[in-house]
């Protein structure tokens, strides 16, 4: 019979021939074509002799376009052909699951690919051949483009090799830190865009220069020091009067030829950032609670810790033996907590020991709050004297009180919680825990003090307010004109007296304490890490004892208290963003500068860690404490510009009841007068009580519907291990029955020599 | 100059490292404070105290009492740095699996040791004791008299290590040791090992057991044991003697020979 496919021998071939018309591609997979046409041929010339002579004559036409083909085809053939290539589609994309030998799968592989493409193109009709072809043509080009993309856009994530080589010599919880960062790094590279370009570029081209209002100059007073590296460290000076910070600003509605709303875009800006920060850990938690929660179950621990265990990502002999010596000690306690759990003595002991243990945290906690607010009082009695009799080291108490506490506060926590005798990974979210409490607790402590500062300033406001008008008066009966048509005496901005400004206090402390807090982790870095390492390598040859194996010996990089520590300083990001602009372009900075250092530090003065964590059950765990961080640091911006007024005399709200009156202003004069109408039925409290209402209800059903596949989960999973219980019995039925049969198999050979013995005889 | 709250900061610092090292203080304490102590009160040195102690409170003839004697003195009274209890068994264990028959122990020091290893060896064997300051010696002498060991089983020869062990084959006829214990100057580990090796004195089986090697350490012991290849090496973990919290080890080499 022949075959559809050696009917379409010369079909194929002249399409071959058409295909080299139209578009060129691999000269291999041409003469591959022809040589599998010449088998095709050679292998069906027993069938279709006549036809071959026929191909051969055509082959030297060429000139045979597509009208002749479709004929030859039946529509049957060209269904079966249709039929066919579908199939080998199919096959494939699901060639990766099949349980083949590898070289089997590739083999299969290219002969379908190779039959694919050959008779595609001649699947559709008459005329709509060509662009059926074409079509298929640049889907195959497009589908090239996409991995091709894809592979460029891989080799675009920064610092990818850096963290690989990290992961392979650290695994993979450490290197989840720098995974983290560098997803940090995004974030504010993202509110850098927006402050920058929507706030600072702005004002700086468009507003105002300096020196030509009040409020945009260094007072006289200051001006003799305004340029001081000192004085600018501390962000005063000519650091203070510029658009690094909300003093600078202006507070006029429109700048610029296209009229730039610049009040509203500041504070658009600074909810915009919040926003989007809020979106973006939202949508990161979603997905990675999507992929957590695998083998966490509490049965088949045992396996579970066999099978899995190993971390493929190693590449270091040393990495590998240190997670070896883990995973071994990890067995060993596995054993020793089933024997545990098996004999509870001494619960009473235990408990009081962790009752203990928490109230020493406890009084930790306390003595560390006591002392910050001690300090940040004694800088407000420092501030009331004048900054300039006091030393340096008395100047910046508050910040490195908060630096220093913070660094060893968890250590004694640590230390303590060795008396608690928790699993690792229970002590592990304890510690996590109570390093967050410090540094919330110090980090509002630190707030309500600045609240008295901020209170102190508004009081002075009062008073200056009172002077300048005095002086204002003063000023104008000295000219002696009494109309107001005199023209006024220009007067160097300088030389007026200004109003206190308490949102550049607060923005220029947050800059000071990120800077402090900065310095302290590159210092700690290079002492703790750098100087140790280098000790312990070089004085080795003349020391009594090992100090590689014993007391300072190398350090482990400590994962937890890094993260927490990127955590709380993106929180004093989003605290301080509203009134220092600078303050993301300044993490930016820190962050670039983090990465390159810690990178290094890691790889030349870090050793292994002893134990080795999973990092996969903690990343949610981490965005979480940043979400509430997010939440817990914009309360207080909210907080005073819900309720403070803002300065009279300096930024780009000065004059207004409260900062968002400018959203009102914008409302009511550049929008159609309808559309605050509708914004003002909006926000009516009968509309918005109701949807808040309807949220809720939301919530709630979404959560019991949660709650139910939840528990569905469960079932199956019992339901499974049912089965494989009875499949476990039924396979321990089979190797019993097959035992029964050997031994009887052995008993019948056994009888059978008897018998042949007895025959014997 | 630095105010009082910079200097209150550290404080959660100083606790930390308090009861991190506890046991470190603890032992710096009982092993040079009180010795320093006890020297200038009684006028004895610390192994002849230790002696008197034994000398009154054991059974002559008994190895087993000794010993515990000394483990009580040495965790009670004072501290001197013998094998103790803990990593005494593991070496009693390795001695009655290798069962050897000629003994080297280098660092004789009080004799506790030397006792402990003359215990658990097999009829017929002989342990060389070298200990190379004279009146721990002198004492080592008695206290392994008072054991009950005579010059057959165990010999005391009082010279510095590497001086003996040259002359070992030459002078007591020794060709090949089944058994050695390090157990003297951390920084000697090494040369004599090697001294050992280049005299011949080792054979295939072998087996060499080398105490503190991680406190107070010999790195470099431990970096030419990864580097040669000549042994099977592993370290057995436990605690320092007579103390819970500092960790040591001891490390055991099973001599292969050169391939």
């Amino acid at each position: 019979q022949i075959t559809p496919f050696c009917s379409q021998g010369d079909e194929d071939f002249r399409e071959n021939r058409e295909k080299e018309n139209r578009g060129k591609r691999r000269n291999g997979e041409r003469d591959k074509k022809k040589r599998e046409n010449g088998r095709r041929k050679r292998s069906s010339k027993s069938v279709s002799e006549p036809e071959t002579s026929e191909e051969d004559d055509n082959e030297e036409d060429g000139n045979n376009d597509g009208e002749v083909r479709p004929e030859l085809l039946s529509p049957e053939e060209l269904e079966r052909l249709k039929e066919a290539v579908d199939e080998k589609k199919k096959l494939i994309q699901s060639l990766r699951g099949k349980p083949w030998p590898m070289k089997q799968k590739l083999v299969t592989l290219r002969e379908s690919q190779q039959f694919v493409e050959k008779y595609e193109g001649a699947l559709g009709k008459g005329k709509g051949r060509k662009l059926y072809a074409y079509k298929v043509m640049m889907t195959k080009k497009w589908m090239k483009f996409q991995r091709d993309f894809e592979n460029f856009k891989t080799a675009c994530i920064p610092w990818e090799m850096k963290i690989k080589e990290i992961e392979s010599h650290f695994g993979s919880s450490v290197a989840s830190y720098f995974i983290f960062l560098r997803w940090m790094y995004g974030i504010n590279m993202i509110l850098f865009g927006l402050t920058f370009g929507l706030v600072m570029v702005p004002e700086a081209l468009m507003g105002r220069p300096y020196g030509s209002i009040p409020r945009k100059t260094v007072p006289r007073a200051e001006e003799a020091s305004a340029m001081d590296f000192a004085v600018l460290w501390d962000s005063g000076g000519y650091a203070q009067y510029s658009v690094l910070f909300y003093g600078y600003y202006n507070n006029q509605r429109a700048i610029g030829w296209f009229k730039f709303r610049m009040p509203l875009s500041y504070f658009l800006v600074g909810v915009g950032t919040v926003a989007y920060s809020y979106m973006v850990v939202i949508r990161t938690m979603a997905r990675n609670a999507n992929e957590s929660g695998i083998g966490d179950d509490n049965s088949f621990n045992f396996s579970w810790k066999t099978f899995t265990s190993w971390d493929y990502l190693i590449g270091n002999p040393e990495t590998a033996d240190n997670k070896f010596a883990s995973i071994t000690t990890s067995f060993k306690e596995a054993i020793l907590e089933e024997q545990e759990s098996r004999k509870d003595d001494n619960i009473h002991l235990t408990r009081f020991l962790r009752v203990l243990a928490n109230f020493l945290v406890l009084c930790c906690l306390a003595g560390s709050g006591y002392l910050i607010y001690f300090v940040v009082r004694r800088s407000q009695k420092f501030a009331l004297e004048g900054l300039e009799n006091h030393t340096w080291w008395e100047r910046n108490e508050v910040n490195m009180v908060m630096s220093l506490l913070g660094m060893f506060c968890p250590m004694l926590f640590d230390v303590i919680s060795t008396l608690e005798n928790y699993h690792p990974r229970v002590a592990l979210q304890w510690q996590l825990g109570r390093i967050f409490a410090l540094f919330l607790g110090n980090l509002y402590t630190f707030i309500i003090a600045l609240m008295d500062a901020i209170n102190l300033k508004r009081k002075e406001e009062k008073v200056v307010k009172y002077n300048i008008t005095m002086w204002e008066a003063s000023f104008y009966n000295g000219t002696g004109s009494e109309n107001s048509t005199a023209p006024p005496i220009t007067i160097h901005p300088a030389d007026v007296p200004r109003g206190p400004c308490w949102e550049t206090m607060v923005g220029q402390e947050f800059v000071r304490l990120i800077i402090s807090d900065t310095m302290t982790t590159y210092i700690t870095l290079l002492i703790g890490d750098f100087l140790r390492a280098v000790l312990v390598r070089f004085l080795n040859h003349c020391w009594c004892w090992d100090l590689e194996a014993g007391f300072p010996s190398y350090s482990e990089f400590d994962v937890s208290g890094n993260v927490l520590g990127l955590i709380f300083n993106q929180g004093m990001i989003w605290m301080g963003a509203f009134y220092a602009p600078c303050l993301p372009a300044l993490n930016l900075l820190r962050l670039h500068v983090s990465m390159y250092l810690q990178c290094w530090a890691v790889m030349c003065c870090n050793v292994p860690q002893e134990r080795v964590f999973k990092a996969s059950g903690s990343n949610n765990f981490y965005m979480a404490m940043l979400l509430v961080i997010l939440f817990l640091s914009t309360l207080p911006a909210i907080y005073t510009i819900v309720t403070i007024p803002p300065s009279f005399d300096c930024g780009p709200f000065s004059g207004k009841n409260r900062m968002f009156d400018v959203i009102q202003e914008t409302l009511e004069s550049d929008f159609p007068a309808w559309f605050s109408k509708v914004f003002s039925y909006a926000s009516n409290p009968g509309l918005v009580l109701p949807f808040i209402l309807l949220m809720v209800l939301a919530i709630y059903y979404l959560q019991s519907t949660s709650k139910s596949y939840k528990e569905a989960n469960i079932e199956l999973k019992k339901k499974l291990q049912m089965v494989t219980h009875n499949s476990e019995n039924f396979v321990i039925f089979l190797l019993c029955s097959f035992d029964l049969i050997l031994i009887a198999q052995k008993r019948i050979l056994f009888t059978q020599d008897g018998i042949c013995l007895i025959l014997q005889y | 100059m630095v105010s009082p709250a910079i200097a209150l900061a550290f404080l959660p610092l100083l606790l930390t490292l308090i009861i991190r090292y506890r046991y470190y203080f603890v032992l710096f304490y009982r092993a040079v404070l009180v010795r320093i102590w006890k020297d200038c009160v009684t006028g004895l040195s610390r192994e002849e105290r230790a002696f008197q102690y034994v000398l009154t409170n054991a059974t002559p003839g008994d190895p087993d009492s000794i010993l515990e004697a000394f483990d009580y003195w040495c965790s009670k009274v004072e501290f001197i740095s013998n094998i103790g209890p803990k990593k005494g068994k593991i070496l009693d264990r390795l001695l009655m699996e290798q069962s050897p028959l000629t003994v080297l122990e280098l660092g004789a020091h009080c004799g506790y040791s030397t006792v402990r290893i003359a215990r658990a060896l097999p009829l017929g064997a002989r342990l060389y004791s070298i200990e190379m300051d004279q009146r721990n010696a002198a004492i080592a002498e008695k206290i392994i008299r008072l054991a009950g060991f005579d010059d057959d089983t165990v010999e005391l020869i009082v010279n510095p290590s590497d001086e003996v062990i040259p002359r070992l084959r030459s002078d007591y006829n020794l060709e090949r040791l089944d058994f050695v214990f390090m157990d003297h100057w951390k920084k000697c580990y090494l040369p004599d090992l090697q001294l050992l090796e280049a005299y011949g004195l080792l054979g295939k089986g072998s087996m060499i057991v080398a105490d503190n090697v991680l406190f107070p350490g010999a790195p470099k012991f431990l970096r030419y044991l990864r580097k040669c290849g000549l042994y099977e090496w592993k370290i057995h973990r436990a605690t320092l003697e007579y103390s819970k919290g500092i960790r040591d080890g001891m490390a055991e080499l099973v001599y292969q020979g050169i391939k």
